[in-house]
């Protein structure tokens, strides 16, 4: 136990006066006299049901809570009567300005996650693994990939749980949405290692993958590790897995990359919104997130690893012959270039079109395109 | 009876199959995209496919693209179009080069035109569903134009 409040009810004589004095009947019923601003709340859409943005409304709307929060530093819901007569515990939530943590949105982000769950278990058609034979190469190139990425997910999963407690209480859509994402995040680790697991196993873990999480755990603030999680890192994944739909040795892992491309594209949507919120709000911390940025993109580069790119040669390639892995390199080489141009517009549509300048990801695609051309 | 691709009717007979299909597009959740369909041949056509919910509410033909607001466009020629939905009749589930994502990325074989990055990862949010949408043609008999 580490925590010891200020106050020990079990021993207060007042609180226990008090409890005995309510069972005897006497109720004072102060808890009704609140004023409380009569709001309306609408199903906008009767098919949505009830929405976090209907319910965005009079006192409880973000739009009218202040941009830094400072009554709150508890628990309170935003709207909730705060009581002036006594001391609230300071939780120390460390993100209390909406642009710490805001994104454009956001509510209907999270409406979308909640609505397009799915269960690993039953929504992939795992009883389609037996009608496929696959190469004994292929299968290990696929186990390869599915343990670097079971490795990312678990950061994935990790940093949106990590920050949730530092969100003042107030940004509960902001809280809401990467709690979806970690359990997002969890199902696909989750996915990756029952593939793996019903095929050859798991294979090598990435040493240089992990160094290059290890950096988006480690972020100094929420900005930075979202902006380096969901608009570099995710980005670069769903490319990925885009790729990964088409190399997919049968409709088993297609289908399974259909799914997890969606949350991710998800992931990547709050993370443009929130980088584009915090450049139009604070465009002081602009010089922090690219200097950030220049370490975060060499970190990212990490990813490439040798394992996991020969893999993916021999999955685009779908063999180990010369002129399938001729064939893969040029898949992969596409796809490496698609991930990086992708990232400089989404940096670009967010407010930061000084990446395309200044990344050192330019380099690592100028020698991609020399190896390509050679 | 046999629907004319590329046509409004055929992707009215699409929307009127996802209504129809309820159950199937309930469970993939929410899709709220409007999506252009580009198909190009001798004389080029585009439609606007506003997908709302869990349904498609909206089919109309666009003389321009600036016409509605789209989040991204499919580009294709008639003979691609064709091919994808020739694999999608083969089996119910179109081969894995013929997936509206592998066309639109490996090789760039359909186009993916959008504006801004928060249209174009909309395709990829709901990519589960727009699959399901375009895999209700399996049993059409496509008249081609
Ligand atoms: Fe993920
Ligand atoms: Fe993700």
């Amino acid at each position: 136990m580490s925590y010891y409040g200020t106050n020990d009810f079990s021993y207060n004589s007042d609180f226990n006066l008090r409890i005995r004095d309510i069972k005897k009947g006497n109720l004072d019923f102060g808890w009704l006299d609140d004023a409380r601003e009569t709001v309306e709340v609408r199903r906008r859409d009767p098919r949505r049901g009830l929405t976090i943005e209907d319910c965005e409304v009079g006192p409880y709307a973000i739009e009218n809570t202040p941009e830094v929060i400072r009554e709150n530093r508890g628990l309170a819901p935003r709207g909730a009567i705060l009581d002036a007569a006594t001391v609230q515990p300071d939780l120390g939530p460390s993100l209390n300005k909406k642009s710490d943590v805001w994104g454009y949105r956001v509510q209907r982000y999270w409406e979308e996650a909640m609505s397009r769950q799915w269960n690993v278990s039953t929504d992939v058609p795992w009883h389609d693994m037996d009608k496929h034979n696959i190469p004994d190469d292929l299968e290990i190139a696929f186990c390869q990939l599915c343990t670097l990425l079971s490795e990312v997910e678990m950061i994935a999963t990790d940093l949106p749980a990590k920050w949730s407690h530092h969100m003042n209480s107030y940004f509960q859509e902001v809280k809401g949405f990467i709690a979806t994402q970690a359990i997002d995040e969890a199902r696909h680790a989750e996915v990756f290692r029952k593939r793996a697991l019903a095929g050859a196993g798991l294979f090598r873990a990435s040493v240089r993958g992990e160094h290059a999480l290890k950096g988006i755990l480690e972020a100094d603030s929420y900005s930075e590790g979202s902006v380096f999680l969901h608009v570099l890192g995710e980005g670069f994944i769903l490319t990925l897995f885009r790729s990964s739909e088409f190399i997919s040795p049968t409709p088993v892992e297609q289908r399974m990359f259909q799914l997890v491309m969606q949350d991710e594209a998800r992931h990547v949507s709050y993370g443009l919104q929130h980088l584009k919120y915090l450049m139009d709000n604070c465009p002081e911390v602009r010089p922090q997130i690219n200097g950030f940025l220049d370490e975060a993109e060499r970190h990212l580069t990490g990813l490439f690893n040798p394992d996991q790119l020969e893999s993916m040669i021999v999955l685009g390639g779908k063999g180990t012959k010369p002129d399938q892995i001729k064939k893969g390199i040029e898949v992969v080489g596409a796809f490496q270039g698609k991930q990086i141009e992708e990232y400089f517009h989404r940096a670009e549509r967010a407010g930061l079109p000084e990446r395309r300048e200044r990344s050192p990801l330019l380099e690592l695609q100028q020698r991609m395109i020399a190896a390509a051309m050679s | 009876m046999a629907i004319k691709f590329p046509s409004i009717d055929f992707f009215r007979e699409l929307a009127r199959r996802m209504a129809d299909n309820a159950a199937e597009f309930e469970k993939l959740g929410f899709c709220d995209t409007v999506m252009g369909v580009k198909v190009d041949g001798d004389s080029a056509h585009l439609y606007a496919l506003t997908f709302d919910v869990f349904d498609c509410t909206d089919v109309r033909e666009l003389a321009s693209p600036d016409d509605v607001e789209l989040d991204f466009t499919l580009e294709a020629p008639l003979a691609l179009w064709r091919e994808m939905f020739e694999s999608i009749k083969k089996t119910g589930t179109p081969e894995p080069a013929y997936t509206l994502n592998s066309l639109s990325h490996v090789g760039d074989r359909m186009k993916v035109v959008y504006d801004d990055p928060e249209g174009h990862d909309k395709f990829y949010r709901f990519m589960a569903t727009l699959q399901a949408f375009v895999d209700q043609t399996s049993d059409f008999d496509i008249e081609w134009a």
